[in-house]
């Protein structure tokens, strides 16, 4: 088993380099839409073969076992090459807390499985009352014999239509004095009578998610994760890593990329005032990631990010609209066209990178809620 | 009077929710729809009575488009009034298909812009010679539901208008969806018969102010889009809770409605008093430069209240399910057509300095 961490990092991003250039399927490079596993199961095979599904996990749960430095190379170079996360909510999300939380039996039987891709996870937090505000979720699951009994209902669940189990926060104990409390991280089986799935079109018309209810659906006591009634401080500690990822510069960069090649085919740069824009997004995406390799560079030195990290993505998602927005004014009159547009002989699918800029300043808690986050938890500001 | 009636006509229809069985059905127009807005006389609202219209110029018709754009209908509403009657009425108002345009008997499309090798924009190269067109055109909006084009091409002595059938022999038609479900297209001529229906310099200067005419009554109808979109997205905000609380009630949300809503105001005060002022303008530079200032303000507001609208509805607002995503969608390809808010004010700069520079 190598040790990663023991090469330099310029060692590293040649291996990793070389890795996706060499191996990485062509036809899914750049995908504009989320796949279902099917479309690239071939890749995930050859990837777990080589032992690099999950980066971040220790090497003795089958991971790469990298440090955040290695790590953060790692999914530079997977965004520069356009390789695709893949169905990676096992990887990112599920795997971590069982790692950190779960039993030595629970990590034995589903670690393997993660890697594997034999189940494919979706994670089920939102609910329709619970978004912004997701402490109010009201999801029940309820104790009987050696079950859960599941009963509610989820929503905005990425690909839950692609996915064999559901990781969820459910409520365990209604009674509580505050909503943070009482809270569950239950793992269930997606394929039983009790759970039904419904995907939601999305306005550029893509199902990506969709609305899962519970009725009676069961899931064994042992799918409990962590303690009963702390599923919420659970969740929020996966948070840390994610909140940097959230922010990371790849998207914005991408999308400069494209909009450069776009607008110099079209001509948009003979115009000043273009220009101008295009410059000034050019630069708001290099400063961002100057801001980007400071937390990095706390997270390679072992420390936690604090509650500041918010800024990254809160500069990087509108930076990313920005540029899409862009793209659209250099498309001139095909500003409103669906599907790729010809310049020379590269294909530029404007509209989808604008609609893919959209929800980013939605999800992953909203712009606004991070401002929130901001302005208490940095600023000190009162309320 | 003119308000009622149209907001009525599109309300018995059926709203925006008709507009978007139309879209899922073929994304394209309802026939019956055309003959009743035709009966209430919205496409001859323009046109002078002599010649079968209302005679009662833009400012009606930016009423009416406002009304269009408040439901989103995909009727051809603005491209008729603005580019098929505004060719015609100024070119052959005494031809026959004036009055089977007026009636909604029949619907044609513009053509004059040209795609060039880097896609964009090129000059004009389309030429009409012996009855026959060579060449091609881009970005022509109705083309899948006219029944015919009205080509500005190049003849032997300037610039023509011609007529070419929709079924016309050596016509293809390539159409490219938009975001709203509507299709735009590119057509292709290889000796297309067309009928002659005007020619020299009278056809460039019927086609720049017929321009103007489509790009201040498109401004219209982005004004109506922006009310709509802000009206739902304030129902929203009002009624939907999180943190026991409707989210209308953070102050964030409330001063981001308040700059939206004074966006809108100011939206549609100007492109109102551009519309009164085009009516009683006769230079053409003049009126092109007042339609510049109606969609730069109406395109720059339409897209920043529809998308902060997506941004305000949180995940409901990226679906299709709710109506919110169907006036971004809108806005986008309103935006896009006859030059965007960027594209405006460079040309409003241009006529301005030039303007000072006659002064
Ligand atoms: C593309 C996409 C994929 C998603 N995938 C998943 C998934 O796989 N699993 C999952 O569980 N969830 C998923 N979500 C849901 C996502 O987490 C929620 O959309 C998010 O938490 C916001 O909740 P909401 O949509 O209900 O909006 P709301 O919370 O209703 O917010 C509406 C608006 O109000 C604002 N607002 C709310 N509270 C405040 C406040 N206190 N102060 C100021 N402004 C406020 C918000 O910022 C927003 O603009 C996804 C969402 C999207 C768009």
């Amino acid at each position: 088993m190598t040790d990663w961490n023991t090469l330099s990092d310029a060692e590293f991003r040649k291996e990793v380099r070389g890795f996706f250039e060499a191996e990485y399927p062509e036809e899914l490079r750049n995908l504009p839409h989320r796949p279902k596993f099917a479309e690239i199961e071939h890749w995930h095979v050859k990837l777990h073969a080589k032992g690099w599904v999950a980066p971040a996990w220790p090497a003795e749960f089958g991971g790469m076992g990298l440090n955040a430095a290695k790590l953060l190379i790692f999914y530079e170079e997977q965004q520069r090459w356009g390789v695709n996360r893949g169905r990676d909510m096992g990887i990112q999300m599920v795997g971590p807390l069982i790692i950190k939380f779960g039993t030595q039996d629970q990590k034995d039987y589903w670690l393997p499985r993660i890697l594997s891709c034999e189940d494919i996870w979706c994670q089920g937090y939102s609910e329709p009352g619970a978004g912004s505000d997701l402490a109010n979720l009201r999801t029940r699951a309820e104790a009987d014999g050696k079950d859960f009994v599941i009963n509610g209902q989820k929503i905005w669940t990425t690909m839950a239509h692609d996915a064999s189990h559901i990781f969820m926060l459910v409520r365990t104990d209604p009674d509580t004095p505050k909503k943070q409390q009482g809270i569950s991280f239950l793992l269930a089986p997606m394929d039983q009578a009790g759970v039904d799935v419904r995907t939601i079109t999305t306005l550029s018309g893509e199902t990506e998610f969709c609305e899962v209810f519970f009725d009676n659906a069961r899931t064994p006591k042992e799918n409990l994760v962590g303690e009963l009634n702390k599923g919420w401080t659970m969740a929020k500690a996966l948070l840390s890593f994610e909140r940097i990822f959230i922010g990371s510069p790849s998207l914005a960069q991408n999308a400069l990329v494209q909009l450069e090649s776009f607008a110099r085919g079209r001509g948009a740069f003979d115009d000043p005032v273009f220009r101008d824009r295009f410059a000034q997004a050019a630069l708001d995406v290099e400063d961002h990631a100057a801001l980007y390799s400071r937390f990095a560079d706390q997270l390679k030195r072992g420390e936690t990010l604090g509650a500041d990290v918010s800024m990254l993505k809160i500069w990087v998602t509108e930076c990313f609209q920005r540029i899409t927005e862009l793209m659209i004014e250099a498309a001139g009159p095909d500003g409103g066209t669906i599907g790729p547009l010809q310049v020379g002989n590269v294909n530029v699918d404007v509209l989808a990178s604008f609609y893919k800029a959209r929800p980013t300043t939605i999800y992953g808690g909203s712009n606004e809620i991070q401002r929130n986050i901001l302005s208490k938890a940095v600023l000190g500001l009162p309320g | 009077m003119l308000r009622e009636s149209a907001r009525t006509l599109f309300e018995r229809a059926g709203s925006a929710g008709r507009s978007r069985m139309l879209r899922d059905a073929e994304g394209g127009w309802d026939a019956d729809m055309v003959r009743e807005l035709a009966e209430a006389g919205v496409f001859g609202v323009t046109v002078p009575e002599e010649n079968g219209g209302l005679g009662m110029g833009l400012a009606a018709g930016g009423v009416i488009a406002e009304e269009v754009g408040r439901v989103i209908a995909p009727e051809p509403v603005v491209m008729t009034v603005g580019l098929s009657l505004g060719l015609l009425r100024r070119l052959c108002p005494h031809h026959a298909l004036m009055e089977k345009i007026i009636n909604g008997e029949t619907v044609l499309a513009a053509a004059w812009q040209e795609r060039g090798p880097n896609g964009g924009p090129a000059e004009a190269s389309c030429r009409y010679a012996d009855g026959k067109l060579t060449g091609g055109k881009a970005w022509i909006v109705g083309a899948s539901g006219a029944q015919g084009f009205l080509v500005v091409a190049e003849g032997d002595a300037g610039p023509v208008l011609v007529l070419a059938e929709a079924t016309a022999d050596a016509l293809s038609i390539d159409k490219r969806t938009q975001a709203d479900g509507s299709s735009m297209g590119e057509l292709s001529f290889s000796s297309t018969p067309a009928e002659q229906l005007a020619e020299g310099p009278a056809v460039r200067d019927a086609l720049n102010e017929a321009i103007s005419d489509a790009t201040a009554l498109t401004a219209a109808e982005l004004v109506g889009v922006s009310d709509s979109a802000f009206e739902i997205t304030l129902e929203y905000i009002k009624t939907r809770e999180q943190f026991d609380k409707p989210i209308g009630s953070f102050q964030i949300i409330q001063h981001r409605a308040v700059d939206l809503n004074v966006m809108r105001e100011v939206a549609q005060a100007g492109v109102r008093e551009v519309l009164a002022q085009m009516d009683s303008e006769t230079d053409p530079k003049r009126r092109a430069k007042l339609a510049s200032r109606a969609k730069a303000r109406a395109a720059t507001a339409a897209k920043k209240i529809t998308r902060d609208a997506i941004q305000l509805h949180g995940a409901v607002g990226y679906t299709d399910e709710f109506d919110i995503g169907l006036y971004l969608n809108r806005a986008l390809v309103l935006s896009a057509w006859l030059g965007d808010d960027a594209y405006h004010r460079r040309i409003w700069f241009d006529a301005r300095e030039e303007e000072g520079a006659v002064q």
